[in-house]
């Protein structure tokens, strides 16, 4: 087992000791992290969804100097949103030094290496576009000023299912910001058991958790992941899935190239999370839903449910049906 | 079935109506067709029939595509048959009629199968197999009941079953999904099913055109009764006559009277002249004495057909069974076991008549009044050759109570009554059949019993007081025919369109009864057929008749009478003991509509009559002076064939001769040495004939023959070569062999089937056996291990694993290996690398890879045990499955 493969295995199970009988989210989360890319969850309140950006956060060490978190891990910030939020709460404002009879910019939360926006759509959609200008130039505008954040600045953001009065739905432009959404759910009734037994102490702020990578592995995983080999037929395949959810009579807007881009990179990421440096087509399967079902608008609720799996199917079984190369 | 909104399921429906169930009444419509064409039973109006097998399909489709339980909707069915009864009840006249009679009992079995169906469309989703081969059997069934049955026909009815069998087909895929109503992509189905109907009509046509050469040579096998072989339009366009229905059937050698009758709707005529005879037959005074020429017996009634047909099992049948074709000029057969088969002795004479066919009759059998025992071939007069192409002499043992006076019904005419009255006085004679043989008696008088034919005889029964003597029950039933209603008009009338009056078919029986207790209009099978039961229900030994009426008398010619199809005609013959079989007509005229006696179409004279018949080989010919020497041992002198003991050779001298070849004038250069001929001289005053001497042997007298024998007509017989050339356009031959019965169309339909159910097993062995092949050819590992992953992936298909929308690898982890534990997935790992991640061998996989290919054999056999695992190869269904999975993601697919 290569050392990347042995690094990952490390980060994710360190994680489910944590976030217990979820490894397919952990892993989703793992790999939006890889592809340099950022992440929703859309949940009911309760399901893990702090704990799992804090436990990510807390797992890596050595962060940039500029921003060292307390315990030594990479900087975690956590954003509550709310309908009063401002962007200059997010990114900081300059005010006057005394001191040095000057403006000086004082840094908001962005400025970390995770960040949990959590309830995104409660906030205005001002803040919600700060936010995802941040997400997507990796970079903050503040008056005239310009700042460089952190290459490893990774957004875990969160919605909820329920409640949606007083809310600002993310436009369809801003969620394919995101690289993945994806849900959690419950847990079953063993893993529910467990964890009231032995895990009672998770959110306290005491963590246990150790710290298995360091910020340059992490940094060194983000290069590994696009060194991945994605096959030309895996390929062929993404565009065909792509162009199809354009044509099918249920899906009202399909999903952009930029949507294809991401689910290249994230396949890419989702391959080396799962040990292997080339992609296959369990890897499509597994990611198009989190990947591309929140960039696709449909018609009605059953196709919501179905179409894009369809989709997904038809091209998987087109790839399973493939020989080798050159070989019927 | 998509699960969508109210208005979404119901458009849904609508589609579904249209490209579904409309083209299912479609088929439904044509194949009731087929089967009205072919049993006359059906018979109730096909519109009708229709209508009740959609209403059916529709409602059970759409019922059980909102979901209906079968259950629920048998109890409707149940209840809506129960409140109909009911109202049935209450209601008497017309409903009561229709719910009584077959009509109910024909349309709620339609009603049923158009529900069966609708059922199946809507719930199975290959039902279209199903319905393709019910239909396809039907059909199958319908056509083998065909008389002229060859291989276009065959084609032509199957055509639109296998049209909607492939388009089904070609639906099937769409039907499991929505269907959407994208404008663009519903003219892009419209025009793929047009091309497809296109296609496949094209399809046809080609076939049939190259097949031609064969369907030729298949409908020489197929073509029963004689029938027309050769589909040349000249023949076909000549003339439109079809009695398909009537009394005759169409054949290369004219027509025909049937074999077997039954009775039918309707019945069409011609108006061709058939025949013309000479009767030797007066009365005492002079004047000409008509009698009904026969032509064949049906004396057996088949219940299952319901027909009348011939029989060769019959106690003494006085019927002559030689071909006239066969026999040689002037040459003559006599049997005369008829005179004792025909079980009379009194009031018995001889009767010569001579007849002449035109070429529209069927010349095989003979013609002639009743129990003709002896046939003399004889030419035809020059000027009528045109007109009448065979022509034999016959010699009757006639009853003199057949005189035709006697026989014809008294509604054309009141005043035969008196006259008829003596015929009956003198048979009044006969008091029972106690002295009649009891074989015979029995066969006479048999005929079906219960439902219908019970009430026939029940009606029989009522007309006569017991003890009536037979020739009374005989008044008895032509009296209740020629009742009149209290208008006085007749209650039974004379129809060519029996039934027609609201419905064209029914069985033969039915239409009988409806005859008799409803309609009371028929055409003369209706008549004769149903006096037949009554009689025989009253113990009458009788038996169906078919010939021709004597009816048009020449004025010119004394005692020629014509014949044209529209005399064509079916009567009762009863057996009195002592005085034989006696014709009775019990058919009623047409009072309404008296057709126009026919032009005399008799020939003015008699033809010559010969002295000399020679038989015989011509030797030399002299073209020159139309002259030639005939070797010879048979001959005719004066009427009396003879056989001689060694054989002669006589000079003939030709010059004034007519010379034919094939009954067709020819000239005398036509005569080769060598051919047969027959050489007939007439009787003539100045040729010095010598006459028979008896007690002189017939060598010596031909001695005395004059030398050069003058031939007045020269026969050359037709070479053997050329007969075949004929033989294959035409079929000269007796029917009854080479007609093929549905059983065996079905059987021979059935071993094709079978062979191809054995081949559609086989397939999937077959399949496996290429894959292991192919494994054990393969170059290096990279294809083996493609070839092993096939190969596993039908095998592991075939053993029950069926992947469905997972991909391989989880295919090979969740289903395969916890069950065979056969390492697939270490497979799959391996070959999943060396498809994606273009990667070359690496250490161990090579091994893998084989460890595997031996691992599929061994864990499936572990798991299952031989037998089982051999079983699974014939499950063609799981097969197919693997070629087209029934998952319903395949979206692309149903794209068309």
């Amino acid at each position: 087992m290569t050392t990347n493969a042995t690094k990952l295995k490390a980060l994710t199970e360190n994680i489910e000791t944590i976030i217990r009988g979820k490894p397919q989210e952990v892993k989703y989360v793992v790999t939006a992290l890889l592809a340099r890319g950022h992440i929703l969850l859309e949940d009911n309140p309760g399901a893990g969804k702090t704990v799992l950006a804090k436990t990510l956060a807390q797992s890596i060490s050595e962060g940039s100097v500029e921003f060292q978190s307390t315990n030594g891990g990479v900087a975690f910030k956590r954003i509550q949103f709310t309908p009063d939020l401002l962007p200059m709460d997010l990114i900081g404002s300059h005010i006057f030094d005394e001191s040095k009879k000057d403006f000086v910019f004082k840094k908001g939360p962005l400025f970390t290496h995770v960040l949990l926006a959590d309830e995104i759509n409660r906030a205005s959609p001002k803040v919600q576009s700060a936010l995802l200008e941040c997400m997507a130039e990796n970079q903050i505008s503040s008056g005239d000023a310009t700042f460089q954040l952190d290459p490893f600045f990774f957004t875990i953001a969160t919605q909820n299912p329920i409640e949606m009065e007083g809310t600002y739905p993310l436009p369809a432009a801003q969620l394919d910001r995101f690289y993945m959404k994806i849900s959690f759910g419950y847990v079953s009734e063993e893993v529910e058991f467990d964890i009231y037994t032995n895990y009672l102490t998770i959110g306290n702020g005491k963590s246990t958790v150790k710290q298995v990578l360091t910020y340059s592995d992490i940094i060194h995983l983000q290069q590994e992941a696009e060194n991945v080999y994605v096959h030309p037929e895996i390929i062929k395949g993404v565009v065909r899935l792509v162009q199809s959810t354009r044509h099918h009579p249920e899906i009202a807007l399909g999903c952009s190239t930029r949507g294809g881009i991401t689910f290249i990179k994230c396949l890419k990421a989702w391959a080396l999370v799962n040990q292997r440096d080339y992609v296959i087509e369990d890897d499509m399967r597994a990611l198009a839903q989190p990947v591309m079902h929140h960039r696709l608008i449909f018609r009605n609720r059953e196709a919501s449910r179905t179409a894009l799996q369809q989709l997904v199917d038809a091209e998987v079984n087109k790839l399973a049906k493939l020989g080798i190369q050159g070989k019927k | 079935m998509a699960v969508g909104s109210k208005s979404d399921r119901l458009q849904q429906l609508l589609i579904r109506l249209a490209v579904v169930v409309l083209p299912t009444i479609v088929i439904g419509y044509i194949t009731l067709r087929f089967l009205n064409f072919s049993y006359t039973s059906l018979n109730t109006g096909l519109f009708s029939q229709t209508i009740y097998f959609s209403l059916g399909l529709v409602a059970a489709y759409v019922l059980y595509y909102y979901g209906a339980r079968w259950v629920v909707t048998f109890f409707l069915l149940w209840i809506a048959y129960w409140l109909f009864e009911k109202v049935i009840n209450r209601l008497p006249g017309e409903f009561d009629v229709f719910y009584t009679t077959a009509r109910f009992q024909l349309y709620s079995t339609l009603f049923i199968f158009g529900w069966v169906f609708g059922f199946l469309l809507v719930r199975i989703k290959w039902a279209y197999i199903i319905l393709f081969a019910v239909l396809s059997i039907v059909t199958l069934v319908s056509i083998s009941d065909t008389i002229d049955l060859s291989l276009s026909y065959i084609l032509i009815h199957i055509f639109p079953v296998t049209v909607y069998g492939l388009y089904m087909y070609f639906l099937s895929p769409l039907l499991a999904e929505r269907i959407e109503l994208d404008k663009k992509k519903s003219v892009k189905f419209l025009l793929r099913v047009v091309l497809f109907v296109v296609l496949v009509m094209l399809a046809f046509v080609i076939a049939e055109s190259l097949l031609k050469g064969n369907v030729k040579a298949v409908e020489k096998e197929l073509a029963a009764r004689g029938a027309k072989g050769d589909k040349d339009g000249s023949q076909k366009d000549k003339d439109n006559y079809d009695d398909r229905d009537g009394l005759m059937d169409k054949t290369d050698d004219g027509y025909r009277l049937k074999d077997t009758m039954r009775v039918t709707s309707k019945m069409s005529q011609s108006d061709k002249l058939m025949f013309c005879s000479k009767l030797d037959n007066y009365f005492p005074d002079g004047s000409p004495a008509p009698i009904y020429f026969v032509y064949h017996y049906l004396t057996r009634y088949d219940p299952v057909k319901e027909t009348f047909t011939r029989d060769i099992n019959v106690p003494s049948l006085d019927e002559i069974t030689v071909d006239p074709t066969a026999l040689p000029m002037y040459y003559s057969y006599t049997d005369t076991s008829m005179i004792r088969k025909s079980m009379a002795s009194k009031l018995r004479k001889v009767v010569e008549a001579q007849v002449y066919l035109s070429e529209n009759t069927w010349k095989h059998s003979v013609l002639g009044p009743a129990s003709v025992f002896s046939i003399q071939t004889i030419p035809v007069e020059k000027d009528f050759q045109k007109t009448f192409i065979q022509g034999y002499k016959i010699v009757s043992f006639t009853s003199e109570l057949n005189n035709a006076y006697f026989v014809y019904n008294i509604s054309a005419s009141p005043t035969l009554e008196p006259l008829q009255e003596q015929r009956h006085d003198e048979l009044r004679s006969v008091k029972s059949y106690e002295k009649t043989n009891q074989e015979f008696l029995d066969y006479y008088t048999k005929m079906p019993t219960g439902g219908i034919y019970d009430s026939i005889a029940k009606l029989a029964f009522s007309l006569t007081p017991k003890g009536s003597k037979p020739v009374d029950k005989v008044i008895a039933v032509r009296d209740f025919f020629l009742k009149r209603n209290e208008n006085g008009k007749r209650i039974f009338r004379y129809t060519l369109k029996a039934g027609a009056v609201d419905d064209p078919n029914i069985p033969s029986s039915k239409m009988l009864y409806n005859f008799l207790f409803k309609t009371h209009a028929g055409y003369c099978t209706y008549y004769a057929g149903a006096s037949l039961f009554m009689l025989r229900a009253l113990g009458v030994p009788t038996r169906f008749t078919t010939g021709f009426a004597t009816i048009n008398r020449s004025d010119k010619n004394k005692g020629w009478y014509w014949f044209y199809a529209s005399q064509a005609h079916a009567w009762t013959q009863v057996y009195f003991p002592g005085y034989g079989w006696l014709d009775f007509d019990m058919t009623i005229g047409n009072e309404d509509q008296q057709s126009a006696p026919k032009p005399d179409g008799t020939p003015p004279l008699p033809p010559p009559e010969p002295w000399l018949v020679i038989n015989g080989k011509a030797e030399n010919v002299n073209n020159s002076s139309k002259s030639l020497t005939v070797s010879f041992d048979q001959l005719i002198y004066f009427n009396t064939p003879h056989q001689m003991s060694r054989s002669f050779t006589r000079p003939v001298d030709a010059s004034l001769c007519r010379v034919l070849y094939d009954k067709r004038d020819t000239t005398f250069a036509a005569i080769q040495p060598g051919d047969s001929m027959i050489i007939v001289s007439y009787k003539d005053e100045a040729k010095k004939i010598p006459t028979p001497r008896a007690g002189v042997s017939i060598e010596n007298q031909v001695n005395n023959f004059p030398s050069p024998i003058i031939a007045d007509e020269i026969h050359i017989r037709v070479k053997e070569k050329d007969k075949k050339k004929e033989g294959a356009g035409k079929k000269a031959k007796p029917a009854e062999e080479k007609k093929m019965s549905w059983q065996e169309i079905i059987w021979l339909a059935g071993k094709v089937l079978i062979g191809l159910l054995i081949f559609v097993l086989l397939l999937p062995v077959l399949y496996l056996l290429y894959c292991l092949l192919r494994i054990s050819m393969a170059g290096n590992s990279t294809t083996k291990a493609n070839h092993v992953y096939r190969a596993a992936l039908y095998r592991f298909h075939m053993a029950g694993l069926e992947r469905e929308d997972e991909t391989p690898l989880e295919y090979a982890q969740d289903k395969v290996d916890p069950t065979l534990s056969a390492g697939f997935e270490e497979f799959m790992r391996v070959y999943l690398r060396l498809k994606y991640a273009n990667g070359n061998l690496r250490d161990g996989d090579v091994e893998t890879i084989n460890r595997f290919a031996k691992n599929i054999g061994s864990s499936i056999r572990k798991k299952m045990g031989i037998p089982k695992m051999i079983l699974n190869y014939f499950n063609v269904l799981r097969a197919s499955r693997y070629i087209q999975p029934t998952s319903k993601t395949d979206y692309e697919n149903q794209l068309l």
